[in-house]
């Protein structure tokens, strides 16, 4: 092993958690398994990492084996940083045929091309995703291990998920995911969160939807009996239309896991109190930010319990409905200043 | 705007009814259970509300609401604001000792003093009693319900020995209270 390949797998081993450490390595597949089990997992870093290093040079591993053990470790745990969507459009005729293979020589191709010295992995899970590692270095310098961009496509499909790309490399990889996965343009998504998965959930709608049609039949399945026949709700239907509205807005059941969801006020000021903003022609200039540690399931409940006002706002049902958080409001759409709630959730 | 008013309608035998008010709908059912859970000797009824005015559909099947209990989370703002809309519903008869307010949450220390005190200044001028209850743990609950049921009994006529507004006004304190200056 030589020395950045070295100084890559200390910087893998420290990021990964002592308790981890074992089911990481097992994922790399790259160790005997009496190499594994004569590894002391409790011991402390620097020691298990000269350890790990003699055992590494026992197997001749190279720089590309450690990365491995690096993308073993963000597939595994995905929700490592905060991951961004971006979406896809304007499909060719041949995009449905694309297949992995196809898809990762002319990425890899396309990228060679443009960087010289650009160093690619990736790997298609049993799910269908298939996870790249782009580490970037340009035409002098070599690619830089330490901070790799992550990406997660699923074949056939329009969004893209990327983590940690600077934006010096976008162009880069816009180029060379057109080009491989055959789309004329790629835009941002508007989306982002820790959460890998809640990201794909939420975007190709893997959660559970409620739709008006079946109102009915949801109304009545959910209206239980009370528990004791002397207890009585006086505002159950208010209750049960509240429930209902907020299921329509955020759907039903477990919800995927957005941290944050974030307005940018573009419009002028409107209110009765203060004259000196009120007056004024330019633009009152704001950020709304709601975080929760579940944020779609705190709206639904702040519905559902009466603490924000039905029926749902456009501007808070487009987050499942458009699968976006990142929102930038202006004076076109009328009303759209006042409809923000003030609260947070 | 219909008021809700205790005499209008004719009382049922030994059967007293509650009617619970509490804008988050959290605390309200748990002490519904307890409260009908405890009570053997008489038939209690329990009516849970958001606020007032109550829907006018339920009113022919609404019994006579003998007590009137304000549930008031000390940690949300609107519950209080809540409260207070709802007073305006209410018919003059029910501030003649078939009221009364219930405080969540006020040994919580993230709870801001003024409003404590702003739940004890509208009740001390409704002639209210407060009640403090605490609604974390079992015991508490089941200590609220029977001081709610205490009351419930002498304000819907079934205790023989008191009278509802003599008996409220052993724990009423109709003035302000001087330590609300010392505050």
């Amino acid at each position: 092993m030589d020395e950045q390949a070295r100084a890559i797998l200390q910087r893998v081993i420290r990021k990964i958690p002592n308790k981890k450490l074992q089911t990481a390595l097992r994922a790399w597949d790259h160790l005997s398994s009496e190499q594994l089990e004569s590894l002391d997992y409790a011991q402390p870093k620097w020691l298990f990492l000269e350890n790990l290093i003699s055992r590494c040079e026992e197997n001749r591993l190279s720089l590309k084996d450690v990365t491995k053990l690096e993308m073993a470790y963000y597939i595994d745990n995905p929700s490592k940083g905060t991951w961004h969507a971006y979406q896809l459009f304007q499909a060719e005729g041949d995009a449905v045929s694309v297949n992995f293979t196809q898809f990762r020589e002319q990425l890899k191709a396309h990228l060679k091309d443009v960087v010289r010295h650009v160093s690619v992995r990736t790997k298609k899970l049993e799910d269908g995703a298939v996870w790249i590692r782009i580490a970037w270095g340009d035409n002098f310098s070599k690619p830089n291990h330490l901070k790799p961009t992550y990406v997660v496509h699923y074949l056939q499909t329009s969004y893209v998920f990327v983590l940690n790309l600077m934006s010096k490399h976008k162009p880069f990889l816009y180029q060379a995911l057109l080009l491989s996965t055959r789309h004329v343009s790629i835009k941002e998504a508007q989306l982002s969160s820790r959460s890998l998965t809640a990201m794909r959930d939420l975007l190709m709608r893997q959660y559970q939807q409620v739709f008006p049609t079946n109102q009915e039949r949801t109304l009545k399945e959910r209206n239980a009996p009370p528990s004791h026949p002397s207890i009585e709700k006086e505002h159950a239907e208010c209750a049960e239309r509240r429930h209902q509205m907020a299921c329509e807005a955020f759907g039903d059941g477990v919800l995927p896991k957005l941290e944050t969801a974030v307005y940018k006020l573009e419009t002028k000021y409107r209110g009765n109190s203060n004259n000196t903003l009120n007056d004024k022609d330019e633009l009152f200039r704001g950020v709304v930010m709601f975080s929760s540690s579940n944020l779609l399931e705190s709206f639904r409940h702040c519905v559902s319990a009466g603490m924000a006002e039905g029926p749902v706002t456009p501007l808070l049902s487009s987050i499942t409905q458009k699968g976006r958080n990142s929102f930038v409001i202006t004076d076109k759409v009328p009303g759209a200043a006042s409809q923000t709630p003030a609260h947070k959730a | 705007m219909a008021l809700l008013t205790p005499y209008s309608k004719i009382p049922e035998l030994n059967t007293a009814t509650v009617l619970l008010v509490e804008n988050e709908e959290q605390f309200q059912s748990r002490l519904a259970d307890a409260i009908v859970q405890q009570e053997k000797d008489i038939n209690v009824n329990v009516r849970l509300a958001r606020k007032l005015p109550l829907p006018v559909e339920n009113s022919e099947t609404r019994p006579r609401i003998d007590l009137v209990v304000f549930i008031v989370n000390l940690l949300s703002e609107r519950s209080l604001q809540a409260a207070e809309s709802s007073l305006s519903h209410l018919g003059p008869d029910y501030f003649l000792g078939k009221l009364c307010f219930l405080v969540t949450d006020a040994r919580c220390g993230a709870v801001p003093q003024e409003r404590l005190l702003s739940v004890r200044r509208l009740a001390a001028s409704h002639h209210c009693p407060v009640i403090y209850a605490e609604h974390q743990t079992e015991d508490g609950i089941t200590m609220t319900a029977m001081r709610v049921l205490t009351i419930l009994k002498v304000s819907a006529g079934l205790s023989p020995v008191a009278t509802t507004a003599l008996y409220l006004s052993t724990f009423t304190r109709c003035t302000f209270p001087s330590d609300f200056d010392e505050d």
